[in-house]
Formats: C-alpha cells, sequence, structure tokens
C-alpha cells in the first residue's frame, strides 16, 4: 500500500514538477533503465549520475524506475531468452563479448549476465520510444486536466510536504 | 527560454553520494566479501561455508580469512574441513577485469570431518544448483549398484508364491501345440495335392487293359510304359515331400526339447523367488560393505563432477547460473581467451593439515596445492595436490587441459582411527580400531577406476543388543567376534554407465563357510520343494503336447509308408506284366 501511494506521489509530483515535458520524459526513460535492468549493477551507476548531473526531471526518473521495476520482474524471461541469444547463439558477436570480457572495469557491469544483458539492450531499444511516448503523455496532460489536479487540495498537501523540499534540490532549471 | 543540459549545481550533492559510498565500502567491504565469500562457496560445495572474519587490505594485496568452515554435503552433523587462518596474496589489478588471482596461499590449522551442532547441507531445489544437480547424479549412480541383502535374520526360507503367468514353459507349450496342430492340416493338405491316388488308380487300370492285350498292342504297350513313369515321378514327389516333413518334425521336436529349456529356465526362476542366504564369498563380500566402499566412491564422484562443472576443459563460452537475487539470475556467460588470466587462479597454496584433532596430540602435516582455476585451458597445467609424511600419502591431479578430463586422486592413511562398520543384515557393529586406509580414484573421461581398501590387525565387535537373534545370527557372531584381523578391498571399474562393483574381505569365506553349513540341508529342501511345484505346474501343460508330437510323427511315418508301398506294388506289378512283351 505504501509503495502505491508513493507511486502516486511520485506520478503527480513529476507531472506537475516545473520541468519541461521534455525533461520529465527524458527522466522517465532514464528511470526506466533503472528499474527494467538488475540495479546492483555499474552501468546503473552511470545512469544514476546522469539522472544526477543532466538536466533532467529526477521526480521523472523516479517514477520511470517505480513504473518499470514491476515490468523488469515480469519481462525477466525474455530478457534471460534475449541474453542468451545475444551472449551464446550469435557468433558473429562472441569476439566483442571476448574482447569485453577480457578488459578492465566492463566485466564489472555483469554485461556477461543474460538477464543483465538482455533488459540493458531492451531498454535501450526501448529508450526513444518511451521518450517520445512519455513527453506526448505529460504535453497532453498539462494541456487538459494538470490544472484542475494543481488546484485540487490533496495536491497542496502533498506540495507543502517536506519530502517536496528534498525533491526542489533537484528540480529541473 | 533554453534549458541547459547539465545540472551544476547536482555535482555537489553527487560527490557527497560518492563520498558516502566510499565510506560505505570502508566500512562494509570486509562484511560484503565475507558474506560473497560465503554465499558462492555454498554454491560450489553444495553445504553451508561460514567464515568467521574476513579482512581485505587491498592496498597490500592480502585477504585474511579467520575461522573457515565447509559443512559436508554427505553429512548432516559433519563438516568437510575447519581451518584456523588462510591468508591469500591477491594480485589487485586483474580484479578490474573481476578476476580473482592468488599468487600464494597459506591455510594453517586445516582439520577434515569434525563434528558440527547443526545440519550444514543445503535444503531446497536440488536441481537450482551446479552441487545440487551434480549430487542427484552422484547418487542416482550409487543407485545402479544392486547390493544383495543378507538374509540370515530368521533362518528360515520362504517360498515365494510361484505364479504360473511367470513360467516360460506354460505358453511355450500351448505354442508348440498350435504348431503340432498346424503341421499337421498342412502335411495332410500336402499329400492330398500329391495326387497319388489317382496315379494309382491309373496304373491299376493300365494293368488290367495290358492283361488282355496282345503283344502288337502297341498302344496298351505305350500306355504302360507311361503308367510306370508317372509312378516314378509320384515316388520321387513322396521323397521330396518327405524330407519336408521329416524337417519339419524335426523343428517340432526341437520344440519339445525347448519344452524341457524351459522347464530348467523355470526351475531357476523359482529358485530366485527363494528368499536364500547369500552363500557365496563375493555376495557376502558386496552384502556387508558394498554400501560403506559406494558412499566412498559416490564421494569422489561428486567432488570430481564438482570440479569438471567449475573447472571446464576448452576454451569455449560457457555459462553458469548467474547471481542469485530478487531478479531472475539468468546465466553468467564466461568467454576465456588464450592468453588472458583465468577468472579464478590460484597458483599456490601451503597447507598445513592436523590429521585426527580430537587426539590428545593432534599430528601436523603439509600439503601443496597448485594451479587451482576456473580455467585449466587457460593456465595449460592441470591442478596438483600432494601432500606426504611419514604415515599419509595424498595426491590428486585434476587435468582438464584437454578436451578429455583426467582426474584422479588417492590417499593412504596410516595409523588413523578407522570409522565403526555397522555391517548391514548382521546385528554386529565393526570397530576397526586405528588401522590404514586407502582411496583411489581416477577417472578419465567416463572411464572409471576406483579402489577403496580398508586394513586393520586390533577388529573389536560390538553385538547390537536390539538386534533379531536366532541361531545363525549366535553362531556367526561366534565365528566373528574371534577374528581380529580385517581386509577388505572394493573396486569398480568400467563406465559411468556400466560400472561394475567388486567387495572382498577375510570375513567373506568365514561367513559363508558358517552358512553353508547351517543352511545347506535346508536350501536343498527348499529347492527340491520349487521344482516340485514347477512340475506340478508345467507338467500337464507340457506332457499332452509332447505326446501330440509323438503321435503326429507316428501317423506321418505310417502314411508315408503306406503311401510309398502302393506306388511300389503298382509300378512293380507293371513292370512285371511288360517283361513277357
Amino acid at each position: 500500500m505504501l509503495t502505491l501511494v508513493k507511486l502516486l506521489q511520485s506520478l503527480v509530483k513529476a507531472l506537475h514538477s516545473e520541468g519541461t515535458p521534455g525533461q520529465l520524459a527524458a527522466g522517465i526513460a532514464l528511470g526506466s533503465i533503472l528499474g527494467l535492468t538488475p540495479l546492483v549493477s555499474l552501468h546503473n551507476a552511470v545512469i544514476f549520475a546522469a539522472i544526477v548531473i543532466l538536466n533532467v526531471s529526477f521526480p521523472g526518473a523516479l517514477l520511470g524506475w517505480a513504473l518499470f521495476v514491476p515490468v523488469g520482474f515480469l519481462l525477466d524471461p525474455l530478457f534471460d531468452h534475449v541474453g542468451h541469444v545475444l551472449l551464446l547463439h550469435t557468433p558473429a558477436l562472441t569476439p566483442l563479448w571476448t574482447a569485453l570480457y577480457n578488459m578492465p572495469v566492463v566485466p564489472l557491469t555483469n554485461f556477461n549476465n543474460t538477464v543483465t544483458l538482455g533488459s540493458l539492450v531492451f531498454s535501450a531499444v526501448f529508450f526513444l520510444p518511451l521518450l517520445f511516448a512519455a513527453r506526448w503523455g505529460v504535453t497532453r496532460y498539462r494541456a487538459t486536466i494538470g490544472e484542475r489536479v494543481r488546484q485540487s487540495k490533496w495536491y497542496r498537501a502533498l506540495t507543502a510536504s517536506r519530502v517536496y523540499n528534498v525533491y526542489r534540490l533537484f528540480k529541473p532549471e | 527560454m533554453s534549458v541547459r543540459i547539465f545540472r551544476w549545481r547536482a555535482i555537489g550533492p553527487l560527490l557527497v553520494f560518492l563520498v558516502i559510498g566510499g565510506v560505505v565500502w570502508w566500512l562494509f567491504a570486509d562484511r560484503i566479501a565475507r558474506r560473497s565469500a560465503e554465499k558462492i562457496g555454498t554454491s560450489i560445495v553444495g553445504a553451508k561455508v561460514e567464515i568467521q572474519s574476513l579482512h581485505i587490505d587491498l592496498a597490500n594485496g592480502d585477504v585474511t580469512i579467520r575461522g573457515l568452515t565447509v559443512a559436508s554435503p554427505h553429512e548432516a552433523l559433519k563438516n568437510l574441513l575447519q581451518a584456523d587462518e588462510l591468508v591469500a596474496d591477491l594480485d589487485v589489478l586483474p580484479l578490474l577485469e573481476k578476476k580473482v588471482v592468488i599468487d600464494r596461499l597459506a591455510a594453517n590449522g586445516l582439520r577434515f570431518g569434525t563434528a558440527r551442532e547443526t545440519d550444514g547441507r543445503v535444503p531446497g531445489d536440488p536441481n537450482a544448483s551446479v552441487s545440487g544437480r551434480v549430487m542427484n547424479e552422484a547418487r542416482d549412480w550409487a543407485q545402479r549398484f544392486q547390493v544383495p541383502a543378507l538374509q540370515l535374520a530368521t533362518g528360515k526360507i520362504d517360498v515365494a508364491t510361484l505364479d504360473p503367468r511367470q513360467l516360460s514353459a506354460i505358453p511355450a507349450a500351448h505354442a508348440l501345440s498350435a504348431r503340432a496342430d498346424s503341421s499337421r492340416k498342412a502335411w495332410q493338405t500336402g499329400l492330398d495335392t500329391l495326387r497319388l491316388g489317382p496315379t494309382v488308380d491309373s496304373a491299376t487300370a493300365t494293368l488290367a487293359r495290358l492283361k488282355t492285350a496282345r503283344v502288337t498292342d502297341l498302344a496298351a504297350l505305350a500306355d504302360a510304359r507311361r503308367a510306370i513313369e508317372q509312378l516314378k515321378q509320384a515316388r520321387n514327389r513322396v521323397t521330396a515331400y518327405e524330407r519336408d516333413v521329416t524337417g519339419g518334425m524335426a523343428a517340432l521336436k526341437a520344440g519339445v526339447a525347448g519344452l524341457d529349456s524351459a522347464k530348467q529356465r523355470d526351475y531357476a526362476f523359482a529358485r530366485g523367488l527363494l528368499k536364500l542366504p547369500s552363500l557365496d564369498a563375493p555376495a557376502i563380500g558386496l552384502a556387508l560393505f558394498a554400501p560403506t566402499a559406494v558412499a566412498n566412491f559416490e564421494r569422489a564422484l561428486y567432488w570430481t563432477q564438482v570440479a569438471r562443472a567449475h573447472m571446464p576443459p576448452g576454451l569455449l563460452p560457457r555459462g553458469d547460473d548467474g547471481p542469485q537475487r530478487a531478479r531472475r539470475s539468468g546465466s553468467t556467460v564466461r568467454f576465456p581467451r588464450e592468453r588472458a588470466l583465468p577468472g579464478f587462479l590460484l597458483r599456490d597454496a601451503e597447507l598445513s593439515v592436523q590429521l585426527d584433532p580430537t587426539a590428545p596430540q593432534p599430528k601436523s602435516y603439509a600439503g601443496r596445492l597448485t594451479g587451482l582455476t576456473s580455467d585449466p585451458a587457460l593456465y595449460g597445467r592441470p591442478t596438483l595436490f600432494a601432500a606426504s609424511a611419514p604415515a599419509i600419502v595424498a595426491g590428486a591431479m585434476l587435468d582438464h587441459v584437454h578436451a578429455t578430463a583426467r582426474d584422479t586422486a588417492g590417499a593412504t592413511v596410516q595409523g588413523v582411527r578407522l570409522p565403526v562398520l555397522q555391517l548391514p543384515s548382521l546385528p554386529m557393529r565393526l570397530d576397526p580400531g586405528q588401522g590404514t586406509t586407502q582411496l583411489g580414484f581416477t577417472l578419465k573421461g567416463d572411464t572409471i577406476h576406483a579402489r577403496w581398501a580398508i586394513r586393520s590387525t586390533h577388529v573389536t565387535w560390538a553385538r547390537d543388543s536390539a538386534g533379531p537373534s536366532s541361531t545363525v545370527t549366535d553362531l556367526l557372531w561366534r565365528t566373528l567376534s574371534g577374528i581380529s584381523d580385517l581386509q577388505v578391498d572394493a573396486g569398480i571399474t568400467g563406465t559411468l554407465r556400466a560400472p561394475r562393483l567388486v567387495v572382498r574381505s577375510n570375513l567373506d569365506e568365514a561367513i559363508a563357510g558358517r552358512l553353508r553349513t547351517m543352511m545347506g540341508e535346508e536350501v536343498a529342501a527348499a529347492e527340491r520343494r520349487v521344482r516340485a511345484e514347477v512340475d506340478r505346474q508345467v507338467d500337464p501343460a507340457i506332457a499332452p503336447v509332447r505326446a501330440r508330437v509323438t503321435a503326429l510323427q507316428t501317423e506321418i511315418t505310417a502314411r508315408l509308408a503306406q503311401e510309398r508301398a502302393r506306388l511300389e506294388k503298382a509300378q512293380k506289378d507293371l513292370e512285371a506284366r511288360l517283361r513277357p512283351f
């Protein structure tokens, strides 16, 4: 229940943040990588750093992460299959994987794990479609029911909370 | 309004975050590494691996492990080994490639087979891990050996119920009876198709005409000669036909003989239903010591197969189970490359081993392990282990460098306390005391050659008071309790799919001799009873068939003789009548 409330909170905050639809969509798309791929991986540290440093919506990233974690769990069998195909059944790629495997630092990304690689490839392919779809969705939302939600009591209560102050630190400039 | 790409003011929090991460690593690296080592070790061994403390000194490339306990995957309350301290000299740079290369390891205070308070085996789905799968395979392999049970609890021999459907002579008799019937019909039809009657009738008519014919009646003479020719042809047909019948009769007689063979097989089958005690010395050796021997071989096979699973030959990419996590584990694929470092390599380890640690003054020995690696093809040399001391010689070689793996291990330990042996089916225990034990195990590809032996000259016997008592067990107890020497030799040869087990001991002949004396008469009487039972069930089916075949032979022989006589008589009469012409 708490997770659901937090997800809702994140969704509302993200949709009404000061960022442009593009910033919000970029945050969601980057956050989706965190959600779709196994979290404890070196590439996610890079993604996290990108979310922090790039001028994208941090709440959007949190929203993308929260939304895509369950999707990641659901699609794990698919990721596993994709990873298997890429790592073991695509001979043309074997020299690449061999080179990467024997290179410093790269093996720490766990790229040679079928689920990690499958989910990373999937999220990379999914990145641009998600970015554009999210930008279109946020624009439509703000143009239609966004203002009514902003005027509601519960939204004001939410934005008055201390959590919101922490969020403001990472709001898009 | 232009949107800036970077959020420079977030650099500060990010750096703080990195610093916090560094501090957390500094504080918890040892704990994280300890847990990871425990998890990986548990996964490889198939039983709990526990570490009291682990300290990483990256600056000096040292890792120190204290209080290592590796539980036995085969015994609930036993450890495979314990070590007081392991100090590893680590190559730091390969860590960046996620490779662990240990130049030198010093293991102190190694003890084997110590007791533990909790079950160290790993519960859960055995097929979820490599060790679980290997354990199942080794267990299945061990169950291939059908160890005979030594039946002497009561000294009585049971004659089990004999089901006539399981006897082979009865269906064979029915089949032969059907064949005899069909042969009889076929031969009858065959005789009819020879058309002997019309030939004889025609010859008889010609003879009658010849009696009234004149010397100049050339037509009658020609008819007579033609009739004689037809009679000769008919006799040839009869001869050919007789050959066929003789062949058919021989087959039927062979069928009758086959019934006798089937009956002999039924005797053997019925004898197999008897719950007889084993009277052969090799069978007794198997019954007494095979479970212990097979358990030792099973363990050796388990460790060999675990080594093969984690140290596979070749340089092809290969997948192992991925890390355990909330998400799906997947498979982690290794891509070894020539002249690159292996994923794991222990170049040289010096082992300080304590034998018989419960003794007042446990003895310490030194051993050496070299070239333990996850990629033998990259390392290019086999893994070697050697330990030598006045009372112990042990060695092992895991050669996975080439496509066909060759694993050899052997150990001879003298003057150690051997474990007590519970003899299956005998209500007594055998305590070998201090003695010598040997284990040799070679697995080349799929071909196994293994030997296990124990020798002791200070055997003591203990009778199990809760066990069943009978005249036989009393006598065996008196026989065995006077034996103070023990020599057991067990060996396995062949392939993993079709292994052959032989077990011999100096107790076999003693037990077999005593059992023969005791049980010989009763066994003979029981065998007579089962033979009588087989006769009672089989003879009513066999006797009519035997009689039918005999009658058929008599009938067909008589019929053929009769037909041949008719033909010969008709031919002779005609020839006699023609002579004056």
